[in-house]
């Protein structure tokens, strides 16, 4: 079964098509690879995806229903977690509140659920390796620190449903593997990630499908391997 | 010392509306340029409702705080909400038109006359040679235990923490599900109703009239100009020191016998924006971005 449909999804600003008759399934468990040159129209297929933005035509269904014109905070609190390209942590905030606020954000039940808040702070923090800085600001972390601590944050929040954007930009090499690390966790405990990256090995290593989007279409999908060797990836790339 | 009494009172004052601006200005990122007329009808009301109306006086105080809230949350649905995802600029000057509108209906329904919702004398009381009301006594120690639940709010619960995290990065905090333009309505209120508390104050210690919006504007902006732009704590401490300048032109004889008159106090004000524009705009305590 499919946990995310897109179905005929376009998006036109100031006459400018951004995405044009986007369609794909995403199934429970699968971990997408969202590749293409600056400007394909990546970033913004996120922001269809988690409410910011709304397509001028198509849909978009999650667990079968339609939430095309769902606002997104309700998204969120339906299962869609986001990693922003430029940190989306709370740099004034301690790297506990950061945690805090994310599991306070959640629906009621939801939240019971996951039991004992203090113990996911904790239990967090730990994953992302940083729970000896728990009161220290967010903002005095480093970026591959903040990075680790963004995707724990997601990770341990509940949601379903993962959108990476450039998970390892602005990240170490060292760092990196952790991330990488972080994601296959998620894999392994059967999320749904999509992610977009630049790094062809890192999505390579990680993916289960790629997507290759080239001026807001999709023009090739298939596995790691096969897209990597693909001609028309060259052609996009390096024309 | 007297003068830092006065400072203390005129601060107070300052502060109420000062902060509730700060909130506004930091998460809807709207400068609301009606916010002296706000202050206006939160004593307006009160007087109406205590010398008109003639109900007890807590309840006026409490329907003056309800007014003032009303007046908000019609003013954000009408003149914020439709413009201020749109550009930054439209709601400066939909809040100044709200501010023409609301200055017209002031001058219909209260006229010029000055108005005090206590007339009677206030009783006054001398520690150490400086001399002080009961009712400023009330206002400085009111806004002080106001100062404090708002740090706890803002500081040590869920809903402060949700507060911070739209100011300090709002669509991160609408991707963790933090329903935020709900957020951004009920902050709108909020401010409108310190500012009300702030005019039924003033209008406890001293008289209001219809002219006093403008000034009152003037220096709330000072004290979120000089304190940051939308930082809280900023505002609430240049609210004060901008009333202490004031209080310390006024108080001295400069060069002799020389004083200012206490009609130019308002001059702070003005030169704590100007100068803070020029040599550091984003203020005392804020870096560039926004914060709570």
């Amino acid at each position: 079964m499919s946990l995310l449909s897109l179905f005929s999804v376009s998006l036109t600003l100031n006459n400018h098509t951004i995405l044009n008759d986007v369609s794909f399934d995403v199934a429970q468990g699968e971990v997408i690879g969202l590749i293409g040159p600056n400007g394909s129209g990546k970033t913004t297929l996120f922001n269809l995806l988690s409410g910011f933005l709304k397509p001028t035509s198509g849909s978009i269904l999650f667990k079968d229903e339609n939430i095309t014109n769902v606002i997104p905070s309700k998204r969120a609190r339906l299962g869609f977690g986001r990693v922003f390209q430029h940190f989306g942590i709370f740099r004034d905030m301690t790297l506990e509140e950061n945690v805090r606020v994310a599991l306070e954000a959640l629906p009621r039940d939801k939240r019971k659920e996951l039991g004992n808040m203090d113990e996911l702070v904790d239990a967090t923090l730990d994953m992302a390796l940083l729970k000896p800085y728990a009161k220290k600001k967010a903002g005095s972390l480093s970026g591959g620190q903040m990075r680790l601590l963004e995707i724990a944050r997601t990770l341990t929040s509940g949601k379903e449903l993962f959108l990476l954007d450039e998970p390892t930009a602005g990240v170490s090499p060292k760092m990196t593997h952790q991330v990488a690390d972080m994601i296959s966790k998620l894999k392994q405990q059967g999320k749904t990630v999509l992610i977009i990256e630049h790094d062809l090995p890192f999505i390579a290593q990680i993916c289960d499908r790629v997507i290759v989007l080239d001026v807001g279409k999709v023009v090739l999908s298939g596995n790691p391997t096969e897209v990597r060797d693909s001609e028309e990836l060259k052609e996009i790339y390096f024309g | 010392m007297q003068f830092l009494a006065n400072g203390l009172i005129a601060g107070s004052l300052a502060a109420l509306i000062a902060g509730g601006l700060a909130l506004v200005y930091g998460v809807l990122g709207v400068f609301n340029l009606a916010l002296g007329q706000m202050v206006l009808i939160g004593g307006y009301a009160t007087w109406w409702l205590y010398q008109v109306v003639e109900l007890p006086f807590i309840i006026s105080v409490f329907g003056g705080m309800a007014i003032g809230a009303l007046v908000a949350w019609i003013s954000f649905e009408i003149f914020v909400k439709p413009f201020y995802k749109r550009h930054v600029f439209l709601p400066l000057v939909t809040t100044i038109a709200l501010s023409m509108i609301l200055d017209g209906i002031i001058l219909l329904l209260f006229k010029e006359r000055p108005r005090s919702i206590l007339p009677s004398m206030k009783r006054m009381m001398e520690f150490g040679g400086v001399r002080i009301s009961t009712e400023q006594i009330s206002l400085i120690l009111f806004t002080l235990v106001l100062l404090v639940c708002f740090a706890y709010i803002l500081h040590s619960t869920a809903f402060g923490r949700r507060i911070r995290a739209v100011v300090q990065g709002e669509h991160t905090a609408i991707s963790l599900g933090i329903c935020a333009p709900s957020l951004h309505c009920f902050l709108f209120i909020m401010s409108g109703v310190l500012a009300a508390c702030g005019g039924i104050f003033l209008g406890i210690d001293q008289n209001i009239t219809p002219t006093l919006a403008f000034p009152i504007t003037i220096k709330a902006y000072a004290a979120i100009i000089a304190g940051g732009k939308g930082n809280f704590w900023g505002a609430i401490f240049c609210a004060y020191l901008i009333a202490f300048i004031e209080q310390y032109a006024i108080g001295i004889h400069w060069f002799g016998s020389f004083y200012i008159p206490a009609g130019y106090q308002q001059v702070v004000a003005l030169l704590f924006i100007i100068t803070f524009l020029l040599f550091r705009p984003y203020g005392l305590f804020s870096s560039a971005s926004r914060r709570a």
